[in-house]
C-alpha cells in the first residue's frame, strides 16, 4: 500500500514536472524574433548610425509579417559582442538570428549551435546560392555546409599616397601592377630627405607576408586542415620578394606615424577603411595634408592581382523555435536587394551580393558617397571581389598561422637563414596539425 | 514460521538497501546536477562564457533546464523502476518498462553530461531482482552485458557531444578542482560500494531461500519414509494378528477333533463289550475324524508356513527377511552364520525363521534399536541363535505375547530361550540337535 502510494507521487510529481516544462517553454512569446546585433563597425572604423540597416530591415520584416514582432537589445559594444553571444548561448537566450563573429564562427558551428542553413537555401525558391560572391559563401560554410549567411564583405585594398608619389614623379600604378613595380616604387621612394641620416620617406607600411602570399597565388593549408604547403614555391617566392621588401627600409621600422604624416607610399587599406577616409567628414580629418587613393594590392609572380575578405556573417540559432520565419529575416538581412544595397549608403562594408554591387544605382550611391576618386570604381571592386581568397576555417588555423608568423618574421629580418627553413617550417606546422 | 519471519527480515533489508542506493542516486544526481547549473550561472556571471564556450564541444543546456532534466528523468527512473518491481505486471509489459527504465536511465546520464554513470547499476540492481529460474540467469547476463554496451557506446558516441565535467571543474581554482574531482570519485566509488553490497546480500538470500527449500525437502522425504515403515509394520502386524488366529484355528480343529476321538473312544470303552458292532462302527467314525483332524492340521500348518521357507532354503529366507525389514525399518542389521545346521525339519526351520523375525521386530519396536546383529551357529548338540541388539533394552522383562510365543514354539522342539538386557537386549534360543539326525539314520 505504503510503496502504492509512492510510486503515484513520483508518478505525479513526474507529470507535474513535464506540465511545468511545457507551460515554461510556451511562455515565450509565440512570435517574437530576437535579433543579435552589436553597436559599431565591424571593420574597426568610427561608424555614426549602427543600427540603420537592421532597423529599416525590422520595418520591413513586420509589415510582410504581420503579427511577427523583431527585437534586438541594442548599446552592446563590438568588443563585447561575443562574450554577451556566449552568455546568452550558455543561458539558452541566444537570440533567434545574430551576427556570428568571425572568430567564434567554427566554434558554434562544431557545436551545433548553428543552423545548418544549406537545405533552407536549397528549397527556397527565392533564393540562389550563385548570387554571392564565392569567398563571402565560402565564409559562412563548415564541413561543406553553409552555417552562415554573409552580409557584408570587406576585401583588402592598396593605399596609395598620391601627393608622395606625384612629388617623386611616379605615376600611380595601374590595377594589374605587380610586385617588380611595387618593389622599384619602394626601392625609389626610400630616402632621407632633409639630410640628417635618418630615413624619412617610405615605400609601404603595414604589407606583412600574408598579404604576399595572397597575391602570389598561395594555398596554404589543405582544405581540411590536416597539411600545410608552406615549402611550396610559391611561398618561397613571396618569402624573397618580402626579404626584398624589408632590405628597401634599410632596417627602419615604418610607424603608423610615418603612414599618418604622409611620409609612406604605400599601404593595405581596407575597403572600409576607404569608405569611412574617404569621404566628409573624415576626409578633412584624417589624412588631409596629402592626396590618397586605392588601387588593387600587386600581383606576385605565380598570382594575381587579388585580395584577402573579410566577411561579416549572421547565422540562426539552432534551437530557434521560429526557424523558418528566422529564415526569412535572415533572407531579408543578407539577400534582399535593396537591404543589401543600404550597405553601401549606411555600412562601411560591401554588398556580398554581386548583382548589387555591379548596379547601375550603386555605382551612383557609391560614386556620391565617395567624391575624387579615378582608380577606384565599384567594377574594380567587384573584380577583386570575385577574387579574393577566403581565410580557411579550421580548428587550429589561427595557432597555425601564428606559428608561422612567428617564424616567417624571423626569416624576413634575416635572424633566420633562408635557405631550408620552410621546409622545416612545414614539418613543424604539420606536426601540429597532425595532433 | 520462524523460517518465514527470517526471510522477510532479509528481504526488508534488501528492499531497504534498494531504497538506500535508489536515495543516494538521488542525492548524487542532485548535487551534480546542481553543482554544473550553479557552475554554468557562476560563469555566466562571471563574463568568461566565450571562454568556456571554447572547451565545450556543444552548447549544454541552460542551467535551469539541465537541473530539471536530471531530476525529472531521475524520478521517471525510480519510478519506473518500481513499477518494474510491482509483481501484477505481465511480462511483456514488464519488458517494456525496463526498456522505458533503460532509456530514463540513458536520459539521466546524458543529462548529467556523462559525468555519472552510477545510474547504470540502479539499473541492474532492479534487473538482478527480477532474475529467476534458469533461462533468466542467462537473459540477465545478456541483459547486463547489453546495458554496459550501452552504456559504453553512449560514452564513445555522446563524448563528443557533451560538455565534460572537468570543463566545468576547470572554472575553479586549481585547490578546489582536487577537492571536487576526488568528491566525484568518491560518489562514484561509494554508489559501487552501495551496490555491491546490495548484490550480496540478494545472492545470500537467493541461497537462503534455496537451502530452505532444499531443508524442506528433506524433512518430506524423511516423513514418507517414515511412513512406507509404518505402513510395512502394520501390514506385518495385521500378518500376525492373522497368523495367531489361524493358530488359534489349528488349535481349535485339533482340539475339537481330539475330544471328538476322545469322546468316541469313551464310548468306545463301553460299547466294546456290550456291541462291538457298534463299537467297530464307532471307531471307524473316531478314524473318520482322526483323519479329518490330520488334514485340517496339516492344510492350516501349510497355511503358516511363510512364502519364502516354501520356496526358498532357510539361510536365504533369512537372509531375505532381514534384509527387507531392515530396509522398512532403518536398522542395520547383521547376520552371521558360524554354522548352518543341517538336515533340519520344516517346523525347526520354521521356528528359527521365526525367532529371528520375532527377534529383530522386538528389537525395533520395544528396544527402539538402530543397530542388531543375529548370530546363527551350531554346536554338537545344539543349534542356537543370538540376537544382540543396541537398544534401550529393559531392567525387568515382562514377557509378551511375541516372547511367549516363541517360548512356546522353542519349547515344541525341546528348545531354550533366555533373554537379557546390557548394552541393549539380547536374546538367546538354543533347539536340540544331532540325535535325530542319528534316529534319521
Amino acid at each position: 500500500m505504503r510503496r502504492d502510494i509512492k510510486r503515484q507521487l513520483a508518478l505525479v510529481m513526474l507529470a507535474v514536472f513535464l506540465i511545468a516544462s511545457v507551460l515554461i517553454y510556451q511562455r515565450q512569446e509565440p512570435d517574437e524574433l530576437k535579433v543579435g546585433v552589436f553597436a559599431g563597425s565591424n571593420w574597426g572604423v568610427p561608424d555614426g548610425d549602427s543600427y540603420a540597416v537592421i532597423d529599416e530591415v525590422i520595418k520591413i520584416f513586420e509589415q510582410e509579417h504581420p503579427g511577427v514582432k523583431v527585437t534586438y537589445v541594442s548599446g552592446i559594444k563590438k568588443e563585447d559582442y561575443s562574450e554577451w553571444l556566449a552568455e546568452k548561448m550558455l543561458a539558452g537566450e541566444a537570440p533567434d538570428v545574430f551576427i556570428v563573429p568571425g572568430d567564434d564562427f567554427n566554434m558554434y558551428a562544431s557545436m551545433g549551435a548553428l543552423q545548418d542553413l544549406t537545405n533552407y537555401g536549397n528549397q527556397d525558391k527565392d533564393f540562389s546560392w550563385t548570387a554571392y560572391y564565392p569567398a563571402a559563401l565560402n565564409y559562412g560554410r563548415y564541413d561543406e555546409r553553409v552555417y552562415g549567411l554573409p552580409v557584408a564583405s570587406v576585401p583588402t585594398l592598396m593605399f596609395v599616397n598620391k601627393t608622395l608619389l606625384a612629388r617623386e614623379g611616379i605615376a600611380i600604378p595601374k590595377n594589374d601592377w605587380t610586385w617588380q613595380e611595387f618593389l622599384e616604387i619602394c626601392r625609389r621612394v626610400t630616402k632621407d630627405k632633409d639630410g640628417d641620416g635618418v630615413l624619412d620617406q617610405f615605400g609601404v607600411y603595414d604589407y606583412d607576408w600574408k598579404l604576399a602570399a595572397v597575391t602570389n597565388g598561395v594555398k596554404l593549408f589543405r582544405d581540411d586542415g590536416r597539411a600545410s604547403y608552406f615549402a611550396d614555391h610559391r611561398v618561397e617566392e613571396a618569402m624573397q620578394f618580402m626579404i626584398k621588401l624589408h632590405d628597401a627600409q634599410r632596417g627602419r621600422e615604418v610607424t603608423a606615424k610615418d603612414f599618418d604624416m604622409g611620409r609612406v607610399a604605400f599601404r593595405p587599406f581596407t575597403f572600409a577603411e576607404y569608405r569611412t577616409y574617404k569621404p566628409y567628414p573624415w576626409r578633412i580629418k584624417k589624412y588631409s595634408s596629402f592626396e590618397w587613393d586605392c588601387i588593387k594590392l600587386p600581383a606576385g609572380p605565380s598570382g594575381d592581382n587579388v585580395s584577402n575578405l573579410q566577411t561579416m556573417l549572421m547565422g540562426v540559432n539552432a534551437n530557434s523555435r521560429h526557424k523558418e520565419l528566422a529564415w526569412q529575416l535572415l533572407k531579408d538581412i543578407c539577400y534582399r536587394p535593396e537591404i543589401q544595397q543600404m550597405m553601401l549608403t549606411k555600412t562601411q562594408g560591401l554588398p556580398v551580393r554581386r548583382d548589387v554591387v555591379e548596379s547601375k544605382e550603386s555605382q551612383e550611391l557609391f560614386a556620391a558617397n565617395a567624391p575624387g576618386c579615378e582608380e577606384m570604381d565599384l567594377r574594380v571592386v567587384s573584380e577583386v571581389m570575385d577574387k579574393a581568397v577566403m581565410r580557411p576555417k579550421f580548428k587550429g588555423y589561427d595557432e597555425a598561422m601564428l606559428m608561422a608568423d612567428t617564424e616567417i618574421q624571423k626569416i624576413i629580418a634575416g635572424i633566420v637563414p633562408f635557405n631550408n627553413a620552410l621546409n622545416k617550417l612545414q614539418k613543424e606546422i604539420n606536426a601540429y596539425l597532425q595532433q | 514460521m520462524k523460517v518465514d519471519f527470517e526471510v522477510m527480515r532479509e528481504q526488508a533489508r534488501i528492499a531497504s538497501l534498494y531504497r538506500l542506493l535508489g536515495i543516494y542516486n538521488g542525492l548524487v544526481v542532485f548535487l551534480m546536477a546542481g553543482f554544473m547549473s550553479i557552475t554554468q550561472e557562476k560563469i555566466i556571471k562571471s563574463m568568461s562564457a566565450r571562454s568556456f564556450l571554447e572547451t565545450l564541444p556543444i552548447v549544454p543546456m541552460p542551467a535551469g533546464e539541465c537541473f530539471a532534466l536530471s531530476m525529472g528523468s531521475f524520478l521517471l527512473l525510480v519510478g519506473l523502476g518500481h513499477l518494474y518491481r510491482r509483481d501484477t505486471l505481465t511480462d511483456t509489459m514488464r519488458y517494456f518498462v525496463f526498456l522505458a527504465e533503460i532509456s530514463a536511465c540513458l536520459l539521466v546520464m546524458r543529462s548529467l553530461n556523462l559525468a555519472y554513470d552510477g545510474v547504470v547499476l540502479l539499473v541492474v540492481a532492479d534487473l538482478m531482482h527480477r532474475y529467476q529460474g534458469k533461462n533468466q540467469s542467462w537473459l540477465l547476463l545478456g541483459a547486463m552485458f547489453g546495458l554496459y554496451f550501452i552504456a559504453n557506446y553512449n560514452m564513445a558516441v555522446f563524448q563528443g557531444h557533451v560538455a565534460p565535467f572537468d570543463a566545468y571543474v576547470s572554472y575553479y581554482k586549481s585547490s578546489v578542482q582536487a577537492i571536487l574531482v576526488a568528491v566525484k570519485n568518491g560518489f562514484v566509488s561509494v554508489n559501487i560500494i552501495l551496490f555491491v553490497l546490495y548484490l550480496v546480500l540478494l545472492v545470500q538470500s537467493k541461497h537462503q531461500e534455496k537451502e530452505r527449500i532444499a531443508s524442506l525437502n528433506k524433512q518430506l522425504g524423511d516423513a514418507n519414509k517414515r511412513l512406507r515403515a509404518y505402513a510395512i509394520e502394520a501390514e506385518r502386524m495385521a500378518e500376525t494378528r492373522e497368523r495367531n488366529r489361524l493358530a488359534r484355528e489349528i488349535h481349535d480343529t485339533l482340539g475339537h477333533a481330539l475330544t471328538g476321538i476322545a469322546a468316541g473312544l469313551d464310548a468306545c470303552i463301553i460299547l466294546v463289550d456290550a456291541a462291538p458292532e457298534a463299537a467297530k462302527k464307532q471307531l471307524a467314525k473316531i478314524r473318520e475324524t482322526a483323519r479329518r483332524g490330520i488334514v485340517d492340521v496339516r492344510r492350516s500348518v501349510k497355511k503358516l508356513r511363510p512364502d519364502d521357507l516354501e520356496k526358498l532354503p532357510l539361510r536365504h529366507a533369512i537372509a531375505r527377511m532381514v534384509a527387507e525389514f531392515a530396509e522398512s525399518s532403518n536398522m542395520k542389521i547383521k547376520v552371521i552364520a558360524l554354522g548352518w545346521p543341517d538336515n533340519l525339519r520344516e517346523d525347526e526351520e520354521e521356528v528359527i525363521y521365526r525367532v529371528v523375525q520375532e527377534g529383530i521386530t522386538n528389537a525395533n519396536q520395544h528396544g527402539h534399536a538402530t543397530e542388531a546383529i543375529v548370530t546363527i551357529g551350531t554346536e554338537p548338540g545344539r543349534n542356537y541363535i543370538i540376537i544382540a541388539d543396541n537398544g534401550i533394552g529393559c531392567s525387568e522383562v515382562d514377557p509378551g505375547f511375541g516372547l511367549r510365543h516363541m517360548k512356546e514354539r522353542l519349547g515344541l522342539l525341546h528348545g531354550r530361550l533366555r533373554y537379557w538386557s546390557d548394552n541393549g537386549f539380547t536374546l538367546e534360543a538354543t533347539i536340540p540337535a544331532g540325535n535325530r539326525q542319528e534316529d534319521d539314520k
